[in-house]
């Protein structure tokens, strides 16, 4: 059968105002169910976002410490106990996407005070650190405990930058955030490994190469992925190093 | 339809159109960004940039699968017809919408960094290599950026000024730029922590558009055997039979197929009958499937017309295209199925008593 163009068929010519009255109904419903559906599409879509969980900015509860900076390997503020309170020891990242290296480097033999704002995810805690200054004079001696080693461990996770994960971004996490991830870690923000099995009830690892330096770009290809890491775990007061051998990475999902 | 090419000729039409889906984007937005939130169960709501992110560049999503479904429809009902009338409308605001999209992203998940965003763009992420983690969003760029060239080249100007057939072929490649939107969020958005309704509408997006596209297909493959009547069987030396004059309304036509991309509509009007291509000088709207109005050719995609005895569109304007040369023996249409240059007079067909 061939399509047939009729004498009576309503044909609409769009310059012309006058719609056939035959195609005005048909207009119409065809305008509220577009309307109508993108409207139910939106509710469906956005309400039913994943839970990026409850990371965030400490906004209301400003970071004021004595301490000394270390790089191990990323930057970190050793606090000494306090009373009640045991030695902690603080995860940095800078402004932004930017780590904070130049403070540590500058200020790594004296103690000093750092104001920041505490970006936190459960026990996950990264400073974003806004000034350093030296103690002068009379400041307390203390010299910060060595790491504990915690043995050899595979995990499986993923690693995210320790600050967007921590709450700077939600969610900080996925495939969608890989990108924005590896600029974080280019910039100096020190990368996290969150597993999905703990050690010592901790799942959150400040990462190190298995010889404890810095991690270099071999670890881009594996952000943002379910990865499978093998390492030694060692304690820095409350904070867990996984010096990881990225040879034997591998990618599960 | 413009002479002098100036801007846009509006009439209520257009701006119905345009308020259509103004409002409908309008709400589309408002319900996934104010409304939508308020139903969310999340520990601690996700950031506002990114919330943003996602309505723009799923609503460029839906808006993109519209577009590409309009074509089919109104392929195969008729009265979705109105909906192609002012279809550019349509994909200009889909590319604005899509780079309000890209903007978030880059000001977001690209910004206070020490490399500079657009840097960190192309930078960032360079695994080609791998499937899982493979910079999605450079399938978005080209995406983007094959809709703002087809944005920046929609208007009629440029269609004149290229020509009808690369301005054509150009403007296909809205369907490269689909592909790389689906291929965009299937290695993005889609990879992340299952999201089953995101993935369900995606997927019906697919289904849609390759779906009616390939009924289409069909449709016109059937119709165009039904139409070879006039291939087939040779009456008299050089012409062809193209069928019976009680097969035409009047002011309407019939159209007839000679090979794969020639058909001819003949038309039949105040007694007379005149053939033309089928194929509007404009965007090869369908002719024979238009009407005679006001004693013209009337294209049913945006009424370009043509005086039926040339092919010319009436003056000012100055479209031509092929006309044909016709016989009528007893009520037997016979046709010649070489094309006559664009323009050329004919005279049309008598049909008198046979009628
Ligand atoms: C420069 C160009 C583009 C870039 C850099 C880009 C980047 C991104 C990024 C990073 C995401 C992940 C967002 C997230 O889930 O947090 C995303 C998601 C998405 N993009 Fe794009 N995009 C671009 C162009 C486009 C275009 C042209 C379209 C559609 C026409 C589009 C449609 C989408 C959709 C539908 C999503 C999924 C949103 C959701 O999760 O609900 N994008 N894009
Ligand atoms: S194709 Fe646009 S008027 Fe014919």
């Amino acid at each position: 059968m061939s399509w047939r163009q009729t004498k009576d068929a309503p044909f609409y010519v769009g310059y012309l105002n006058a719609v056939p009255k035959q195609l005005v109904m048909f207009l119409v419903v065809f305008a509220v169910c577009f309307a109508g559906g993108l409207g139910i599409a939106a509710l469906a879509l956005s309400s039913t976002q994943n839970d990026p969980g409850n990371g965030g900015f400490q906004w209301g509860n400003r970071f004021e410490n004595v301490g000394i900076l270390e790089l191990r390997p990323y930057p970190v503020l050793r606090v000494p106990a306090d009373g009640e309170t045991p030695a902690r020891t603080y995860m940095l990242a800078g402004q932004g996407k930017r780590g904070a290296f130049s403070q540590a480097e500058k200020n790594q033999d004296g103690p000093v005070t750092l104001r920041g704002v505490p970006v936190n995810r459960g026990d996950l805690t990264m400073i974003q650190v806004g000034r350093v200054e030296a103690v002068e004079g009379g400041a307390p001696d203390f010299t910060p405990a060595g790491p504990e080693p915690l043995g050899r461990w595979k995990l499986t996770g993923e690693i995210c930058d320790g600050k967007c994960y921590a709450g700077a971004m939600r969610p900080g996490r996925g495939l969608a955030h890989k990108a924005c991830a590896d600029l974080c870690l280019t910039g100096g923000i020190p990368p996290v490994f969150v597993s999905s099995g703990p050690v010592e009830n901790r799942n959150f690892f400040l990462m190190a190469d298995q010889d404890g330096n810095l991690i270099g770009d071999e670890i881009k290809p594996l952000l943002a992925l379910y990865v499978e890491l093998e390492g030694d775990v060692e304690r820095l007061d409350d904070l867990m190093v996984f010096k990881v051998d990225l040879a034997k990475a591998r990618i599960l999902k | 339809m413009s002479v002098q090419y100036t801007p846009v000729i509006w009439n209520r039409n257009k701006i119905f159109y345009d308020a259509v889906l103004l409002i409908a984007v309008v709400l589309y937005l408002y319900i996934y960004i104010r409304v939508a939130p308020g139903f969310e169960d999340v520990t601690k709501p996700i950031d506002g940039a990114i919330l943003r992110m996602r309505a723009f560049g799923s609503c460029a999503f839906l808006m993109l699968t519209v577009i590409l479904c309009i074509g089919p429809l109104a392929r195969l009902d008729r009265r979705f017809l109105p909906l192609l009338y002012n279809r550019r409308h349509f994909g200009v605001m889909t590319a604005g919408i899509a780079a309000v999209h890209a903007n978030y992203v880059l000001t977001w998940y690209y910004n206070f960094s020490p490399t500079d965003k657009y840097v960190a763009l192309l930078s960032s992420n360079t695994n080609y290599g791998q499937i899982l983690g493979f910079p999605f969003e450079t399938l978005g760029i080209v995406a983007l950026l094959i809709l703002f060239v087809l944005a920046a080249t929609s208007h009629d100007f440029w269609l004149s000024f290229l020509g009808a057939p690369i301005w054509k072929a150009l403007h296909m490649f809205i369907y490269a730029a689909y592909a790389c939107v689906v291929l965009h969020v299937a290695l993005g958005a889609l990879q992340g922590a299952g999201d089953p309704i995101f993935t369900s509408v995606v997927a019906a997006s697919v289904v849609l558009v390759s779906g009616l596209h390939f009924a289409t297909g069909r449709m016109e493959a059937r119709r165009d055997r039904g139409e070879e009547t006039a291939k087939a069987s040779l009456q008299e030396k050089g012409w062809l039979v193209a069928g019976e004059l009680d097969e035409i309304d009047d002011d309407c036509a019939k159209v007839v197929t000679l090979s794969d991309d020639e058909r001819v509509a003949i038309f039949k009007y105040d007694g007379k009958l005149s053939a033309i291509t089928n194929a509007c000088a404009h965007q090869n709207g369908p002719l024979g499937e238009g009407k005679v109005l006001w004693g013209c050719i009337t294209c049913p995609w945006h009424g370009y017309q043509y005086n039926l005895s040339d092919g010319r569109a009436p003056a000012p304007f100055t479209e031509k295209i092929s006309t044909y040369r016709l016989k009528l023996i007893g009520s037997t249409i016979l046709l010649d199925p070489n094309a006559l240059p664009p323009g050329t007079h004919v005279d049309p067909v008598e049909i008198g008593e046979a009628a």
